[in-house]
């Protein structure tokens, strides 16, 4: 570890350790951070940096280690103490409530008082003054938030954490909302803050940004840290190396020979567009393949998904199924066996499973037209369906009539694709489908898929895990602020390749492409 | 562990006899127990068929409240859809002969037309169910006040209403309870074989998934609420029959102990959770507990007062277990 020549490091992180079930999302990670310098943390998916922010935040507790603030070994239990320590997080996701004032936002955790009551005035002159030192004196305190636009939330979003003294400020992703127009302003204020002896930590996916604004940058794989470094000592390239060589640790199935294509292909999407969060998304994934969606978490993946199986609403473009054009307007239309898509989607408590009913019941939800006649539930027929099921997927469970809830994780997630395969779809979108699941499941399921898409179905595969677009995909997408940045083919599917083009940086010469969005 | 491991031995047993309505089963039991102390009357035949008759009212209705408290939603127009029917019908049955034999399936029908107003309010409206349910109660009771003038109805109920409220088949059990154990027969099949019940309980469990698996959860929204309307209706029909003829207020009687006996037999206000049978304890509990508080002669308020307790007491009850799971 370097230390910084600003002095002894306010913030230190020592041997840090978390676990979320047999994941390890942290490995005995090392940070320091000094006053009066910008701290830019860089990584993939899954190397551990919402992680470490949750932690300093005090959301969640890590399982070993120190952190020392001021030398004095802290341990937070709730954010609100990581709160009372200086630590002040601002987060992608804006936290701000869309029907109170600018001002009540921005005082909402400790209003100033008189008699007990919220004195408006001094709120007021709190909120002005936070609002001043954030830069965006242009935003009336006595505004509501929802009237705002996006980027002047986020500058109030700023404000607020200023207005709770933060000696530490973290900003995750917090530029993302914002126009580069607006993008330079924060800049400004950001590194006044640095001069006035903040240290900031600075999460961002923009590589240009960084390169604009740190003073350090940290970077992790696998849950550690690998190296750090004063900012602008090493070329792009040389970052990505640093980030990548993530271990492979599944066996994955063998890919079939390149194919030809066909002239109609299962799934032809053409110009899909959604608000600001997909522009212009062209693609098709002919029968029999396995197409992976990758890039950086939340540039549009999920969107993507869910305008394909009519979820979402205002979506432009086309869609094609088997040269038909169609355009489902809810999950029920894109079932249809005209269509025949299925979603096994991201979050298997909340959208793929009611936990409380039986595994049985769960597993024929979507293919309850199959086991039924006019409505009424053919009893038989739904068993044998649903073993067939539990057998083709080798799920583990006691018996069909235990709540799904009882199952193991796994097993629940395989419930979660077993349900949709009975409904027998022949274009499947999976969500990040093996995310929080054990080894041994995964590989279960990346055997399943290649079956599926021998016999005949067209899949469409987002995940996190750059390994599983190596090892399971005949095609991958990367996709890059809505839009497909880069579409990688076969061999050329290297993990180099995957976080040159999800950091939207051309991985041959090293240069920043796109600029500014 | 334990739940578990019972579970595992006898599934479709404990699942059909879960503990909430073994609970009711075994407070009406004990009601039964302390009212023979009182009196020995309370265990008579006479005495319990009676109650039967006068527990099938709220059956009829409570059935509504099952199917839509399990989507996770509430119907707050029980009381004067209840009137709307028994008025409806009482209204039909003055046009005349035709008017009569009309009677009854007119009634229901009104009764339906508003529920789906319910339903389409909550599904395609995306109004909350508690707000939509409240309008149309007002809708319902500013058309009745229309209709009669503000006066209770004079028309009387048709022969058919009677006999089905009042009359009784050969060892003297009541046409009423028929007609509960008919509906109730339904309903148990509607809710455990038929896709229409499957998707209520996904839907109460959690629509999301539900609305993800391809479900058309508006259309079930929507069915779930026409249907309770007509029951609601078809009860006040039967109350009108009962009664000979209908009248203002009629239903307001109806809708705690409706929503009361659903949650006392064991269903999850939050949806997702409870059965027929549980409903059907519940349904039989609160009647009893209303007879044997008006037998004592406890004055009106003191009733209010018992009842109102004795089901915050049997919630905390089922909450407890629900939190030790």
């Amino acid at each position: 570890m370097t230390e910084s020549e600003q002095g002894p490091p306010i913030l230190r992180m020592e041997g840090v350790s978390k676990r979320y079930g047999g994941v390890r999302a942290l490995e005995n990670a090392n940070l320091a951070v000094s006053a009066g310098r910008i701290h830019a943390i860089l990584g993939e998916n899954g190397a551990g940096k919402s992680t470490l922010i949750k932690i300093l935040a005090g959301v969640v507790a890590p399982d070993e280690g120190r952190i020392a603030l001021d030398d004095r070994e802290v341990a937070f239990g709730a954010p609100a103490d990581a709160s009372r320590a200086g630590i002040v997080c601002i987060f992608q996701e804006l936290s701000l409530v869309p029907d109170l004032s600018v001002a009540d936002n921005i005082a909402i955790v400790n209003p100033p008082t008189r008699f007990g009551m919220i004195d408006r005035r001094a709120q007021r002159r709190v909120a002005e003054a936070a609002l001043a030192r954030a830069g965006a004196e242009d935003v009336h305190p006595m505004a509501l938030v929802k009237d705002l636009p996006l980027s002047r939330r986020q500058m109030v979003e700023i404000a607020k954490a200023l207005a709770r003294a933060p000696r530490i400020l973290i900003l995750d992703e917090a530029t993302s909302a914002l126009t580069a127009a607006d993008v330079a302003k924060v800049f400004v204020v950001l590194k006044r803050l640095r001069d006035e002896g903040l240290a900031l930590l600075y999460i961002s996916h923009r590589m240009h940004e960084i390169a604009e604004l740190a003073d350090e940058c940290t970077v992790f794989r696998n849950g550690s840290n690998v190296a750090t470094y004063p900012a602008g000592t090493k070329s792009d390239a040389e970052v990505v190396e640093l980030m990548i060589g993530r271990e492979l640790s599944a066996v994955f199935p063998p890919k079939p020979r390149q194919r030809t294509a066909s002239a109609t292909p299962l799934l032809d999407v053409r110009r899909l567009s959604w608000t600001n969060r997909l522009r212009d998304v062209s693609f098709h994934v002919e029968t029999g393949e396995v197409v992976g969606l990758g890039g950086l978490d939340g540039q549009g993946q999920r969107e993507l998904l869910l305008a394909l199986f009519g979820v979402l609403r205002g979506v432009t473009g086309e869609v094609r199924v088997a040269g038909r054009a169609v355009a489902p307007a809810s999950p029920h239309a894109a079932k249809s066996t005209a269509i025949g898509m299925a979603l096994i989607p991201e979050d298997r408590k909340t959208e793929g499973l009611m936990l409380p009913m039986s595994v049985g019941a769960n597993l024929s939800f979507a293919a309850l037209d199959r086991v039924s006649r006019a409505g009424v539930l053919d009893r038989d027929r739904e068993g044998k369906l649903v073993r067939q099921m539990m057998d083709l997927l080798a799920i583990r469970a006691g018996s069909i009539d235990i709540p799904v809830g009882a199952l193991s994780g796994g097993n629940q997630q395989k419930v979660v694709i077993a349900k949709w395969l009975m409904a027998e779809p022949r274009i499947i979108l999976l969500n990040d489908p093996t995310r929080g699941i054990d080894v041994a499941t995964k590989q279960e399921i990346y055997q399943l898929l290649r079956k599926l898409a021998d016999a005949g179905a067209a899949i469409l595969f987002y995940t996190t895990d750059y390994s599983e677009l190596i090892g399971c995909c005949d095609r991958a997408l990367v996709i890059y602020d809505g839009a497909i940045r880069r579409v990688l083919v076969g061999e050329e599917i290297t993990e180099r390749a995957l976080v040159a083009s999800a950091l939207n940086i051309d991985s041959d010469t090293g240069v920043v492409a796109g600029g500014a969005s | 562990m334990t739940t578990q491991a019972r579970s595992r031995r006898g599934g479709a047993l404990s699942s059909r006899l879960d503990r909430p309505v073994v609970v009711a089963f075994a407070c009406i039991v004990a009601l039964l127990l302390l009212g023979s102390l009182y009196s020995r009357s309370f265990l008579s035949p006479d005495y319990l068929l009676q109650q039967l008759k006068v527990a099938s009212f709220l059956g009829v209705i409570a059935t509504g409240a099952l199917i839509v408290i399990l989507l996770g939603q509430i119907d707050l127009s029980v009381p004067w859809l209840v009137a709307v029917g028994g008025m409806m019908a009482t209204a039909a049955t003055a046009w005349g002969p035709i008017g009569a034999w009309l009677a009854i399936p007119f009634g229901v029908a009104c009764g339906v037309a508003l529920g789906l107003v319910n339903g389409f309010g909550v599904a395609y409206l995306r109004i909350p169910s508690m707000i939509v349910t409240l309008a149309v109660n007002a809708v319902a009771q500013g058309l009745m006040v229309v209709h009669t003038g503000g006066f209770s109805p004079q028309d009387s109920s048709s022969p058919a209403m009677r006999a089905l409220a009042t009359g009784s088949l050969a060892f003297g059990l009541p046409n009423a309870v028929i007609v509960w154990i008919g509906i109730g027969a339904c309903a148990v099949f509607v809710l455990n074989r038929t896709t229409f019940g499957r998707s209520v309980y996904g839907i109460g469990n959690r629509e999301r998934a539900a609305y993800l698996s391809g479900v058309d959860t508006q259309r079930i929204v929507l069915l779930a609420f026409a249907l309770a309307g007509g029951l609601s209706a078809f009860g006040g029909v039967l109350l009108a029959g009962y009664a000979s003829k209908a009248a203002q207020g009629m239903g307001d009687a109806y809708l705690l102990p409706a929503i009361a006996s659903v949650v006392l037999g064991g269903a999850s206000i939050m949806g997702g959770r409870g059965s027929y049978l549980g409903t059907v304890a519940g349904v039989v509990l609160i009647t009893l507990l209303q007879s044997i508080l008006s037998v004592v002669q406890m004055p009106d308020a003191g009733r209010q007062v018992i009842y109102g307790a004795v089901i915050i007491g049997m919630l905390l009850l089922y909450g407890r277990e629900g939190a030790a799971r």
